[in-house]
């Protein structure tokens, strides 16, 4: 067990390493010169050398990805004009937002948890739920109404079935307030009723997906071999399904789930923007288009850090529930 | 596990760590090609959602055909048909026996025409970027299941960075450098060449939810008789993967294949939503959406039109790839954009 | 499985359903909305104007928070970095300058002084040395008293290089070079003064310039000017926290989300002209799209009753709004000072003629359909935009609404000439230039389109060997005199390889270069009419580019929101006299 946790961790490891070399590189393909952004209006060549210096550009680039991993780990040190001494873990400092990189994460990372923690419970429970009944009623109208809704559910657009939420709910009925972020330490009651929109919007969506999955899956498990067997031993139907069929039919489950979570949390990009919140993923696009280079890497590199550890969590988890699994 | 492009449309295919051994299920080990027809044939849902889907492929083909008989191209004008808000005159948003769908507010084109050729970009780019990440998929996936060792490894590694990187980020960062790169500033950059671009950015990202899922097949079927026996003769590799393999791969890779084309142009539309898709004046569906969201107050036919046409669009190739995957494997399904 | 879409079908009748008809009948259409403000201003001469307290805005009662929703945040709190509209209109709550404007909302402006006892005085009758007096009684938010020396140490950090952002006037102006940080080291000994900058007393600010200035009560105007005390001084994270010497304070910032700001105790209206106090906070929110906007104020429900868009009515809601009386009754209106020109490169594009049909061709009507209608965008045809005060209204190439292609073509001869356009890649500028195009083809051009990047369109174009023919530029003056539009735009001395401050037209001509000098060294009073006049010679003897629309501000608010006003010299939402309805 110890053996394999420590490959899957050093595989991580190096895979945050390739994503980040290849970030870095992506910067020098991008148009914009960081040095521009804060030279004043008049900005002449000799000034924007001076600025180049200040930060750093003139280095050699594998210098320049060497500095900013030590300051990651270590902190480093930036010059006045970006707020002095940064701190481990020093992401860098962005100009646009005039704060160290973190110093954003630390406001935005909250949004977007908010919004995807509870919209994956929802879409879990009512995509799981919805399948698995479906598949224990084979063929009856329930079954064909719940596939047919979430196929439906699957092939609308998120932007589409936010933009409806908004006009009825929002803007016609007035029930519910506009979506906007208020923290659940400050205010429960206004976190969750102006956050519930788009847990429904991305819960319409992927719950969808899971009720096909879990549907799948579920008949998948019924006729094999095992349940046929404890069947036979005599076990009632309910008690098959509950002790035995239930728990293999929701273990692969766990690895899409892991993984589609992970991903979310590195941004919900169209989410936030179709609800004005500015998450992670806001803050990204946001970032691309300002040409904000040391937000972008970092939320590049935030996005992937969810990801690979989804992956990891996923992984251990599953050899833990799944007695099948042997290490390797 | 895997998952095609983050945050757009994925084509997601359960498959665990360990469970290598993998669903070749029953129907797949018999003829594929005949069981599928079987299936297909019989299922009244499959049929409708394919004389849909392919109805629309038709549409969007003979879009210049269209455009002759109906006879308004998707770049004239009315803008006489616009009151002074730029809103179109007449009922439900200028619709006339001219403008069967009426006229975009503001632009004053034609919604029907445009929309044939939308149609057309979406499609375009979903069939190819589903067509290429197949592919590249079928071949990771063959190679790395069947040579295992080093190369699996570092394919496998490969698939783990290709999954991490945020595939809406590196697209919004490398269109215009790619651009740059291609066209002197002073040419015009072709609407095919976007469409080139964006292909090749799905493929970058998309090929490695079909490689995890051929993988998983390669590695149960070549501990196979007939593998053993190809090899007992003296096949060469290349012989081994692609002439005994790879025919036997055909139905997960179908569903997947099917199954994409929705996903991918859900993603186009998405990469419109934020501003990275086609530009004008290259009609695309997914920006026209996106743009008539806007009027879902005060032109709602404008919104109607093309949104309830992707919607057809997606739902029947989903029914229809769906039904291929009941038909041969029923572990697989389609991811919304977030 | 045999399941039927019924669910598909079912969706589907109802989204249908949605579309159901409304007419909009060819008949609806009725005269185009007024002309809008006429600009006229001045500059006090009358140190009563400049006092307060201000005048009391009819039916204003205390109380309440008024919201500004805008779709982006703002980018900088730091007064000395302060340059975009909603920047220069926020920080009238928190950051007094030496002068301001008295805005009636309706075009009449007058500069009076605002920390300062007048809009400064012209020591030596050159406008080569300035003073200003600052008004007794002036507190910052801690109660300490503003003097001189806190002015001039705000001045002398906007020559900080880490500080960037804002405008430049000031810091060139004393250094008397572009290069103004390599006459004073800001961070070598923050106690010093930049050159020509003195604090002769507590009450009192000179200026000293190598050459005549006489625009400096207009741009002192900007927040640049707003006093910071050295120990509040935090550097570049001063912009998270300015220190407040207006009636409002931040008490809450939430970057990138929210501003809220609360009552500063120590402001004393008696000290100033133009601001009040009605409200008991004001806040700014960010990330809602003029769409969203506009619907959340329709629906008035909750804190979006009192609160009002920042960015407008988005242009497919405007039928909405206009077709209901109630919401048109909440409604602001105005041209704004922001023109828009299709700027023709002159180094590439040098034969007159050809510059001329480009101006004889266009079609104004068209290109303000395609924005959105009236409420979006008016024609222009002058390089001024109408909200300068001086504004004179001449058509130099008369064509109708709509274009003369005919008269284009007979310019050029029968030739027809290959232009490449290049436009920034963002929606509203490829839709705009897609309508240019096919436009200007009518009068036989031929236009290659070329989009460039948004966020780099500016830098690109400002590089003096450009590849491109034709851009969309565009132009907000820093204070509504021609002396910061023409000179600015078209003195070919400001042209440089790169970062040029010249519009992007290149236009470089000696005799008008001459012009500009002439004028800017006269009396402001006597320069706005002689503006006026130049600004057609410009377009009738050079046609550098082609003027296009000015942005109109339509804007909506809350039922309970009284007192806002689009102001007359950014053209944005002015809250100074906001008040919340009881």
């Amino acid at each position: 067990m110890l053996a394999f946790l420590i490959r899957r961790i050093l595989l991580a490891v190096l895979t945050l390493f390739a994503v980040s070399v290849l970030t870095f590189l992506m910067f020098f393909a991008l148009p914009r010169d960081p040095a521009t952004a804060m030279c004043p209006k008049n900005c002449d060549a000799a000034r924007l050398e001076r600025v180049r210096d200040e930060l750093g550009l003139n280095d050699p680039k594998h210098v320049q990805y060497l500095h900013y991993v030590r300051g990651i780990f270590a902190g480093r040190d930036l010059g006045a004009a970006q707020g002095g001494h940064c701190d481990a873990p020093c992401l860098g400092w962005s100009y646009v937002n005039g704060e160290p990189v973190t110093e954003t994460f630390v406001r935005v990372v909250p949004v977007t948890l908010s919004i995807v923690v509870p919209a994956s419970v929802l879409w879990l429970a009512a995509g799981i739920g919805l399948g698995m009944l479906s598949a224990l009623r084979l063929g009856t109208v329930f079954d064909r109404l719940a596939i047919g809704a979430s196929l439906t559910g699957a092939s609308l657009q998120l932007y589409f079935v936010g933009g409806v939420l908004l006009l009825v709910f929002v803007y016609t009925l007035k029930i519910l307030p506009y979506p906007r972020y208020t923290s659940i330490l400050d205010n429960p009651w206004d976190w969750a009723t102006a956050l519930i929109l788009p847990w429904c919007a991305l819960a319409v969506l992927f719950s969808a997906v899971y009720a096909r999955l879990s549907r799948a899956q579920m008949l998948e498990t019924l006729s094999e071999d095992f349940v046929r067997t404890a069947q036979a031993k005599g076990l009632r139907y309910r008690t098959v399904v509950r002790r035995h069929a239930l728990r293999a039919a929701l273990t692969p489950l766990v690895t899409t789930a892991g993984i589609d979570i992970g991903a979310a949390l590195g941004g919900t990009v169209i989410t936030e923007t179709t609800f004005g919140l500015r998450g992670l993923g806001r803050t990204a696009i946001d970032a691309v288009k300002d040409g904000d280079l040391p937000t972008i890497m970092g939320t590049v590199l935030l996005a992937a850090a969810f990801i690979v550890a989804a992956n990891l969590v996923v992984d251990v988890l599953y050899t833990l529930i799944d007695p099948r699994v042997r290490l390797r | 596990m895997s998952v095609v492009p983050l945050d757009v449309g994925r084509v997601g295919q359960t498959d665990t760590p360990a469970a290598d051994g993998g669903p070749g299920g029953p129907i797949a080990a018999r003829s594929p090609g005949q069981a599928v027809r079987l299936r297909l044939r019989r299922d009244r849902t499959a049929l409708v959602s394919g004389v849909v889907s392919a109805l629309l492929v038709v549409v969007a083909i003979a879009a210049p055909l269209i455009e002759a008989a109906y006879g308004i191209g998707p770049q004239d004008t009315f803008k006489d048909d616009l009151d002074r808000y730029g809103m179109p005159y007449g009922v439900a948003g200028g619709v006339s026996a001219q403008h069967w769908f009426g006229i975009e507010p503001g632009l004053g084109r034609d919604v029907f025409i445009q929309m044939v050729y939308g149609m057309r970009t979406s499609l375009g780019i979903a069939f190819a970027a589903a067509l290429t990440t197949t592919v590249l998929g079928v071949l990771a996936g063959i190679v790395s299941g069947y040579l295992g060792g080093w190369a699996d490894a570092v394919i496998n590694w490969i698939t783990d960075v290709a999954l991490a990187l945020p595939f809406l980020i590196f697209t919004l960062a490398l269109i215009r450098p790619l651009e740059l790169a291609f066209y002197g500033p002073r040419e015009a950059v072709p609407g095919w060449f976007r469409v080139v671009v964006l292909i090749g950015l799905f493929a970058l990202f998309g090929w490695t939810g079909t490689a995890r899922l051929v993988r998983g097949q390669v590695l149960s079927l070549r501990e196979r008789e007939f593998v053993d026996a190809a090899r007992a003769t003296g096949a060469r590799t290349s012989r081994i993967l692609f002439r005994e393999l790879l025919p036997n791969l055909w139905a997960p890779v179908i569903v997947v294949f099917s199954l994409s084309i929705p996903a991918y142009i859900t993603s186009e539309a998405a990469l419109s939503f934020l501003g990275i898709g086609m530009l004008e004046p290259t009609p695309d569906f997914g920006r026209m959406i996106f743009r008539s969201l806007n009027y879902l107050q005060t032109d709602p036919a404008y919104v109607c039109f093309p949104g309830v046409t992707i919607f057809v669009l997606v739902l029947a190739f989903n029914l229809f790839g769906d039904a291929v995957r009941d038909a041969l494997d029923p572990r697989s399904a389609t991811r919304p954009a977030r | 499985m045999r399941y039927r879409p019924v669910t598909a079908l079912v969706l589907l009748t109802l989204v249908a359903g949605l579309g159901a008809c409304s007419n909009n009948k060819r008949t609806d259409d009725e005269a185009a909305p007024d002309a809008g403000r006429q600009a006229s201003g001045s500059i006090a001469t009358d140190p009563k104007d400049s006092r307060g307290p201000a005048a009391e805005v009819p039916g204003a009662a205390k109380g309440g928070t008024v919201t500004v929703l805008r779709q982006s945040k703002v980018s900088h709190l730091d007064p000395q970095r302060v340059y975009s509209f909603v920047g220069l209109t926020a920080s009238q709550l928190y950051a007094r300058r030496l002068t301001t404007y008295k805005d009636d909302g309706k075009g009449k402006v007058v500069l009076v002084g605002d920390l300062a006892e007048t809009p400064g005085t012209d020591v030596t009758k050159d406008c080569k040395t300035w003073e200003f007096k600052i008004k007794e009684g002036v507190k910052f938010e801690d109660g300490s008293a503003v003097t001189s020396k806190e002015i001039a140490y705000g001045i002398a950090r906007s020559f900080d290089l880490a500080l960037t952002g804002g405008p430049t006037y000031l810091q060139e102006w004393l250094a008397d070079t572009p290069q103004f940080d390599t006459k004073f080291n800001f961070t070598a000994d923050k106690t010093a003064l930049p050159p020509g900058l003195s604090t002769p007393d507590p009450r009192t600010l000179r200026f000293t310039f190598a050459r005549p200035h006489c625009d400096l009560p207009f741009a002192v105007s900007l927040p640049a000017t707003a006093p910071v005390p050295p120990a509040k001084d935090t550097g570049t994270d001063y912009d998270k926290a300015p220190f407040s010497s207006g009636p409002y304070r931040l008490a809450k910032n939430e970057a990138g989300t929210r501003l809220t700001f609360e009552r500063n105790p120590h402001w004393d209206p008696a000290t100033d002209p133009m601001r009040h106090q009605y409200p008991d906070a004001f806040v700014y929110e960010f990330g809602a799209n003029p769409v969203t906007q506009t619907n959340r104020i329709i629906a008035d429900s909750g804190a979006d009753a009192s609160a009002v868009s920042f960015n407008g009515v988005d242009a497919s809601l405007v039928s909405k709004v206009v077709s209901d009386p109630a919401l048109k009754a909440r409604t602001l209106q105005e041209p704004t000072p922001s023109e828009y020109t299709l700027t023709i490169n002159n180094n590439r594009v040098t034969d007159l003629k050809v510059r001329q049909a480009l101006n004889y061709a266009i079609d104004r009507d068209g290109v303000v359909k395609t924005l959105g209608g009236d409420t979006v965008a008016r024609g222009v045809t002058t390089l001024m935009p109408p909200a300068t005060i001086g504004w004179k209204n001449y058509d130099a190439y008369p064509a109708g609404r709509t274009g003369n292609p005919g008269k284009a073509r007979e310019l050029l001869g029968g030739a027809t000439p290959e232009l490449v356009l290049g436009f920034p890649d963002d929606a509203r500028n490829q839709e705009l230039s897609t309508t240019l195009k096919a436009n200007l083809e009518k009068a036989g051009f031929r236009i290659t389109l070329k989009p460039i990047a948004a966020d780099t369109f500016l830098d690109e174009t400002k590089k003096k060997n450009n590849p491109w023919d034709l851009y969309i530029g565009s132009w907000g003056a820093d204070w509504p005199s021609g002396a910061s539009i023409l000179p600015v735009l078209y003195d070919g001395r400001a042209i440089k390889d790169g970062g040029s401050n010249n519009g992007a037209s290149y236009l470089n001509a000696p005799a008008l270069n001459a012009e500009f000098d002439r004028i800017l060294a006269m009396p402001v009073a006597d320069q706005l009419a002689e503006w006026g006049r130049l600004d057609e010679k410009i377009m009738l003897e050079y046609a550098p580019v082609v003027p296009l629309y000015v942005d109109v501000m339509f804007t909506i608010h809350g039922s309970k929101v009284g007192g806002v006003f689009i102001d007359s010299i950014w053209g944005s939402v002015a809250v100074t006299n906001a008040y919340v309805r009881p």
